[in-house]
């Protein structure tokens, strides 16, 4: 093999400009947020009716629509393609995904037991419409910053040769 | 464990090398995902995958979504340890010359 130091490395360059596309072309979407947003104001809002019709459809409709939606963003259907999650996340990227679940878990259900207590009038829907609202606002960064890990761990290069990731740099 | 390092002249062509840098970040893509992302017509893009499945590189799934068809893509074992070890030589070589490689 003959190739030139500057044709590898434009080579090397060009497989990481490529797999950094893949990882922002299949990126979690701003709506899918607001989505799930939307599912657990309808959840808070069935829950404060107390009516067992409204509780029966809406609760399982909307954790289904929720549930859906999610599969659908791990899954890539209807991006057309998969990332290679289990070894582009790593461990940081779960532990991110994980604790931003609990946060907004924590928060919802923080704010909705506070309010209760305190004879606030539908305390569920207030508190699920501010978890969805910090879930709506803050989902973007998170989707921003599992992209940052991602591109760090890009498949197929190691960091031997000073290869940097262009988002950290910047 | 890293590849051993071995120069690939099926991958590193500029249109297969970005097939198969982009087919290794993905546990699979769709035919239309990938002429979309890398900007290629469907036939060049058929030949492509084409010669990489002859190499035993990446396995083509055919399947419907209601009626229409859909082909996806994804890199095979060998594949991606083909790319990991032409990775490794691209490495090489730049090592060699004493550069480091910084993204445009």
């Amino acid at each position: 093999m003959n190739t030139h130091p500057d044709e590898a490395g434009a080579a090397l360059a060009s497989i990481q400009s490529r797999q950094a596309q893949v990882i922002r072309a299949s990126s979690v979407p701003s709506w899918y947020w607001w989505a799930v947003a939307a599912g657990m104001v309808v959840i808070g809002g069935a829950t404060d009716t107390r009516r067992p019709l409204v509780l029966g459809i809406a609760i399982p409709l909307a954790a289904i629509c929720i549930a859906g939606l999610t599969v659908a963003m791990i899954f890539g259907t209807g991006r057309g393609a998969r990332i290679k999650s289990d070894e582009l996340l790593g461990g940081r990227g779960a532990l991110l995904i994980v604790g931003f679940v609990w946060l907004i878990i924590a928060i919802t259900l923080g704010l909705g037991f506070g309010l209760k207590a305190a004879g606030t009038p539908e305390p569920a829907t207030i508190a699920t419409a501010a978890g969805g609202l910090v879930l709506a606002l803050s989902g973007p960064a998170v989707t921003r910053r599992l992209n940052q890990i991602m591109l760090g761990n890009r498949a197929g290069l190691s960091n031997r040769v000073g290869l940097t990731n262009p988002e950290q740099a910047q | 464990m890293s590849l051993p390092a071995k120069f690939d002249e099926l991958i590193h062509p500029p249109t297969r090398l970005a097939i198969v840098s982009l087919l290794a970040a993905t546990e699979w893509a769709d035919f239309k995902f990938i002429r979309d992302e890398i900007g290629l017509s469907d036939s060049a893009l058929s030949k492509q995958l084409t010669t990489l499945e002859g190499a035993g590189y990446i396995e083509i799934r055919k399947s419907f979504v209601g009626k229409r068809p859909r082909t996806s893509a994804q890199l095979t074992k060998t594949g991606r340890d083909a790319f990991g070890s032409h990775v490794a030589a691209l490495q090489e070589i730049v090592e060699r010359a004493g550069a480091t490689v910084l993204p445009r």
